[in-house]
């Protein structure tokens, strides 16, 4: 893969970046709305507490040993990152995170199972510039809705006017931890 | 205890909640990104590398917690918007204030207008929140 592209061009906001390590970036026109991006199997461990705690700097009894709810649970945002690896396994987008909904239905205990299920819900141009939503939703095993979010994520910082022809060091798609 | 009760009053400021970020707050061992990589950032056209959106949000969901405890766990709802970048080493305050209380099937909700402030005072990060509360 190509990784150099033309930094001196890049730097000028002139080129946006048309592929990565990871292979093309997806174009606007390849978003499909409606799209189901994919579904997964999702366990919070201890660890992952552990992380996410460590990652916001953000320590809470509730989060470290017991809470109302009977034992550790996790901070909600912790729901952040499995929808995004959904994104990424449907689509290579790097861009930028602009609008985020959240909404905490239950509270997030380790090692219950979740199912999260995700799709394309719209997708629209602002300021020369191509925005996607998509939305999730996690279940438990009994069918109680734990989390829903919204996402709205920029495909480019660099407007759409320029061209697609830049190569990116960074890719959207990372490996699936937290 | 939560800061929030259903007596709080429409106006009532948030408590506030600060952090000075470091590019060490967004590294990843393994990663090379837009929010650790000048290079990596310069090529998707950033001046500079970004910090995580979700990590500068987290001062709110901090602030959330401590307005409406449980009621933040359980029912607590935010609708944020990133309206410009947040860079490596910038300091950002949460703020925020209480808008309006509703009835609801399950109890009192409050509404709050919720922000991120820069040292510029810049609001980088806007939105609402609510919560149930006692």
């Amino acid at each position: 893969m190509e990784r150099d592209g033309n930094p001196a061009e890049v730097r000028e906001g002139k080129s946006r970046v048309a592929a990565d390590s990871q292979g093309p970036r997806a174009r606007f026109e390849d978003i499909e709305v409606g799209r189901v991006l994919a579904e997964m199997d999702w366990v919070v461990t201890d660890e992952m507490i552990d992380t996410q705690c460590a990652i916001d700097d953000d320590y809470d009894v509730w989060f470290s040993l017991h809470s109302p709810w009977g034992g550790r649970i996790a901070p909600p945002q912790i729901t952040y990152r499995p929808p995004r690896w959904l994104l990424s396994r449907a689509y290579n987008v790097r861009g930028l995170f602009y609008k985020w909904e959240m909404e905490n239905v239950r509270p997030i205990r380790p090692g219950v199972t979740l199912r999260v299920i995700a799709r394309v819900t719209d997708k629209y141009l602002r300021n020369e510039r191509e925005f996607i939503v998509y939305e999730a939703e996690a279940t438990d095993s009994d069918g109680h809705v734990v989390f829903r979010t919204k996402r709205t994520h920029v495909l480019d910082f660099i407007e759409r006017t320029a061209e697609r022809t830049g190569a990116g060091i960074d890719s959207g798609i990372k490996s699936e931890r937290i | 205890m939560p800061v929030l009760t259903r007596n709080s009053p429409v106006g009532l400021a948030l408590p506030e909640f600060a952090c000075q970020f470091t590019l060490a707050h967004f590294k990843r061992a393994d990663e090379t990104t837009i929010h650790t990589d000048v290079e990596a950032a310069r090529r998707e056209g950033l001046p500079a590398p970004v910090a995580t959106g979700p990590q500068v949000a987290a001062l709110i969901f901090r602030q959330l917690r401590t307005c409406f405890g449980e009621g933040w766990i359980v029912g607590g709802r935010c609708d944020l918007t990133f309206r410009r970048p947040v860079y490596v080493t910038d300091f950002c305050v949460a703020r925020g204030a209480v808008k309006r209380r509703e009835d609801s099937p399950d109890g009192v909700r409050l509404f709050c207008d919720v922000w991120i402030e820069n040292a510029a005072g810049d609001k980088v990060i806007v939105g609402s929140a609510s919560g149930l509360v006692q």
